[in-house]
Formats: structure tokens, sequence, C-alpha cells
């Protein structure tokens, strides 16, 4: 008699496999939600740019650390010199470009083409590591590790406390400066707040999932919430729901049809931003007819 | 009234009001001396913001006038002298420009009063209190902003826009309010209206109003104190509109059409000049 064996299907080994995947798809739904929220920031502040330069920045931070341990003895978590650096950029880029008589684009440039081109020579350097580094800069974060899962769901849950706490005054300071600081706000503290959330985030988020999907969460989520024209609050709660659907849509998506993660997750945060602007179109002649 | 414009609590009380003395000092500028990286561009300048006073900072482009506004707001430092407030429960405010609110902004009119009620700390109560609701309420109401309040600040037209960020200054509850450029492009009704209802902030609810205008007509027909300042000759004058408009300097910068048509008025401010 013969017997056929039949391979289990995706749905079954994903089943099957669920303790593996869980972690992962756990930390891009955290990274997602929280990059989400911090990207309508990101967006109406204008400093998309911002965002690409401190996720490169990250990446450096990350080639740095297994280059300290290589060649130099010294043990420094990768995940530490993301933060580092990543805080380090937001706060440099923070300063104001006038006083050396540039542009803020022009700042963003520098730091943007410095830092990708740091990581690669970096890179050159520790061949060893090279598939990690290649990781960082697009995301192929098929793994995560219990630490990176831990850091990135500390970072976001500590963030979005404070930033759910100060709603007010952060939106207020960003959105209108010069009044906030007329009416007594400590506008640098709390510009300094928002600058940090962003950088130690994308620095914790970078080395978990990789800087690509890292720079899509944090501009596209907001793209696509602004465009449905909701009122503040909530384009913010509509951004964070959309950052996770991305992040933890985007490895199903690379799961059962074997594409890379990165590229994913970046890809569905693209397409949900046409979803909206369809439903943007559709929404507008019962919005003129009301 | 512009069509479709509602008449509004300012509008009626304006209208009511009969000549106002200025009242006790709210904002003092003594021997105040502006300019950048330690270098000054006017004289000392001595300056009292009174309530129920209405000031016009007035000028070329170029000549000081913005320098002048942002050391007043805090946003850069005086070279020398100071500027403070006559009290310690005494507010200031600021009413920025309609295009300094990102039209990106999905900001509604009501959530922009709201932000008036921000101050200091207070920030830390993540919701506003009962009372600070019908503080913003009583604001839309103050300003006519009650029918705007749900529409995006962005839909507004120019005088929709002025009114909610009116409704922002009266929620703040500041006595003095500090406005840049108001009426910029205005049409003439909305502009007439914003400065009427400018006018009865200071004269009916007692608040000392400082504005930074390019207008002479505007500046002549409503403002209780005229500073002009001049960066290029390094002077300026202050005083009523007849003072200021009939002063060399001032001839000396824009001819002698305005002095001609100044209106003569009581000197209310102090003129150092």
């Amino acid at each position: 008699m013969e017997t056929t064996l039949l391979e289990p299907s995706k749905w079954e080994q994903f089943q099957a496999g669920w303790e593996l995947f869980r972690d992962p798809i756990l930390c891009a739904l955290i990274a997602g939600c929280v990059l989400g929220f911090l990207s309508v920031y990101v967006v109406l502040r204008r400093m998309v740019f911002v965002s690409a330069a401190v996720t490169n920045t990250a990446g450096l931070g990350v080639a740095l650390a297994f280059f300290a341990e290589i060649h130099l003895g010294v043990h420094v978590d990768p995940l530490i010199g993301a933060v580092v650096l990543s805080v380090a950029a937001t706060l440099l880029l923070m300063v104001e470009p006038a006083r050396l008589r540039l542009s803020r684009e022009s700042l963003l440039g520098c730091a943007f083409a410095f830092a990708g081109g740091a990581a690669i020579l970096v890179g050159d350097r520790i061949a060893q590591e090279a598939h990690d580094i290649q990781g960082i800069l697009f995301g192929t974060a098929v793994l995560v590790t219990p630490d990176q899962l831990q850091a990135v769901a500390v970072a976001g849950a500590v963030l979005m406390v404070l930033h759910l706490w100060w709603f007010r005054g952060i939106a207020f300071v960003s959105f209108d400066r010069v009044g906030a600081t007329v009416q007594g706000l400590p506008v640098k503290m709390l510009d300094t707040v928002l600058m940090v959330s962003i950088g130690i985030m994308v620095g914790v988020c970078a080395r978990a999932l990789g800087a690509l999907p890292v720079f899509a969460f944090s501009t596209l989520s907001a793209i696509a919430a602004l465009v449905l024209d909701l009122r503040l609050p909530w384009t913010f709660f509509t951004a964070t729901v959309l950052g996770g659907i991305a992040g933890a849509g985007g490895y199903l998506f690379a799961y059962f049809y074997d594409f890379p993660v990165g590229g994913s997750q970046t890809v569905l945060s693209g397409v949900l931003v046409l979803l909206m602007m369809l439903v943007r179109l559709v929404q507008v002649p019962f919005k003129r007819r009301a | 009234m512009a069509h479709g414009d509602h008449e509004t609590e300012l509008d009626r009380g304006h209208r009511a009001a009969v000549p106002v003395e200025p009242g006790e000092p709210l904002l003092k500028c003594e021997q105040l001396v502006i300019g950048y990286g330690g270098k000054d561009i006017l004289p000392p300048m001595d300056l009292v913001v009174r309530r129920r006073q209405f000031v016009a900072v007035v000028g070329r482009n170029g000549s000081g006038k913005s320098t002048w506004f942002k050391t007043l707001l805090g946003l850069i430092p005086p070279v020398s002298g100071r500027i403070t407030l006559a009290g310690p429960n005494i507010r200031s405010a600021y009413v920025p420009q309609m295009s300094a609110i990102d039209s990106l902004l999905p900001v509604h009119a009501r959530e922009l009063t709201s932000w008036g009620r921000l101050s200091g700390w207070n920030f830390l109560r993540p919701f506003p209190s009962k009372a600070d609701r019908q503080k913003v309420e009583a604001a839309l109401d103050t300003a006519g902003a009650r029918g705007i309040a749900k529409r995006p600040f962005r839909d507004l037209s120019g005088g929709e826009k002025q009114r909610a960020l009116l409704a922002r200054v009266i929620a703040t509850e500041a006595d003095v309010v500090l406005l840049d450029e108001p009426t910029a492009a205005m049409d003439a009704v909305a502009e007439k209206q914003t400065m009427l209802r400018l006018c009865a902030l200071a004269h009916d609810r007692g608040l000392g109003v400082v504005v930074v205008s390019h207008d002479m007509s505007v500046a002549a027909e409503h403002a209780d104190v005229i500073l002009f300042v001049d960066r290029e000759h390094r002077c300026f004058v202050m005083g009523d509109a007849r003072t200021v408009f009939c002063h060399p300097a001032f001839r000396r910068q824009y001819g002698d059409d305005y002095c001609h048509s100044a209106p003569q008025g009581p000197h209310r401010g102090n003129n150092p000049a």
C-alpha cells in the first residue's frame, strides 16, 4: 500500500512554530504602534528626514559596537550603541541650523550621508558581522531576541505613558512654540523629551527590526492617518493603530509569501497610505453632503 | 458687519463703550535696549503698557519692530535693560499670525482655544478640568467663534481664523495680549472688524493690547499709543497719532501725508523722544 506524506501548510507551520514567531510579531506590533504615534509629530513638524538620519545613525551605532568588540576587545551591547548614537544624533539635529548659516535640510543631509557611509565603512572591517549590519539597515528581523523584545517593550511602554500624560503640553509646544513660550510652558524641556523619545525609540527598534521599517513606521503611519483629515487626537490614535498593523501585518505577509520582513513591513506601510487615500476619496462626497 | 458674520459680545461691548482712560501698569520696559548678539539697534526705551490701553508698534521693514516684539515675547534676550510684568499675577499671551498655524495641522477651533488654558506646568494634568472646559466655551462665545468650534482651523476664512485666535487669547485670561500683524492678508471689512474687537479687548475687558502693524491708518484709528521705530536712524517716537505722525523722524520715512490726516487725540503714553 502506498502512503503519501503531505507537507504541512504554511498556516500549520505557523501554528506549530508560534513560540518562535510570537516575539518578533509582538516586537513589530509594539514598535509600529509607538513609532506610529510619534510619527504624527515627525510629519507635522516636517522632520521626516530627521527620522531617516536618526535611523541611519542607529545603524552606525550597531556597527561601531561590533567594531569595538572585534577590534578593540571592548564589549558594547549593539543595542546601547544604537540608542546612544541615535539620541546623540537627535539632539544634534535640534541645534538651530541658522547659527551655522545652514538650512535644516543641509544639516539633515550631512547626518544622513555621513552616518550611512560610515556604517558601510565600519561594516567593511567587521566582515563576520556583515549579515547583522545588513539586517540593521534593511530589516531582516525574522527572529528577535528576548533582550531586544524587552528593550522595545519597556521603552515603548514608558514613552507611551509619558506622551499620553504630557500630550497637551507636547502638542502645544510642537505646533505653536511661540505661544507656548509666552504662556510659560517649559518649551525646551518638552521639546527635548519629544526628540529624545524619537531617538530612543528609533534606536531600540532599529536594532530589533532594522532601519528601513523603522523609518516607514515613523513617517508613513502619520501620513496615512493625516490623509483621513481627522481631529488631532484621532489622528494620533489612527497613526498608532496603522503603525501596529504595518508592523505585525508586514511580518505575517513576509512569512506567508516568503518575502524579506523589513521590506514587507515598509511596503505594507505604503499600501496603508494608498488605502487611506481611497477611503478619503470615498469619504469626501459624503462629508460634502453632510 | 460682514455677510455671514455674527455679532459677538466684543462687537456689542465696543459699540456701547465710552472713551476710557488707561488703568494701572501691566508691563514695563525700563531702559530697554534691543538688538542681536550684544549689538544694539535702537537707543534705550522706557515704555509702560497699561490696562485698557491699545499700543501699536509701526515702522518699515527691517526697522526693528520684529526684534522689539521678539524681545517682548522673551524669544531673544535684551541687550540691556529690563522687561517686567507689573505683578506676580499679571499674565501675558500671544496671538500668532494666522499663517503661523501650519496648514497641515488638523486642529479644530475648539482645540486651539483649549491651548489657551495651558500655562506653566498645568499640562501635567492630562485632561482639562471642568472649569477649564467652561472657560473655553465662554471664550468661544465671547469671540463669536461658537459656530466654527468644530471646524478645522485650516478650513476657516481669514476673519474666522482671527476669531478662533481671539477666543484662544480670551481663554488665557491674560492681562497683556501681544499680536503680530493680526490683520495681515485680510480684506478691509475683516480688518476693521478685527481691530474693533481688539479695541474692545483693551477698552471693555481691561486688557493691555500691543499690536505690531504695517498699516498706519489702522494704528491712527485705533491705537491709544503708537510706537514708531526706525533702526536706520537709530530712533523711536512714542505718543498719540498726531505726535508720532508729525514728528520729523516719522516724516523723514513716510512724508507729510499721515501728519495732515492724523486725528488729534490726547497723549496717553510716555514719550521720551
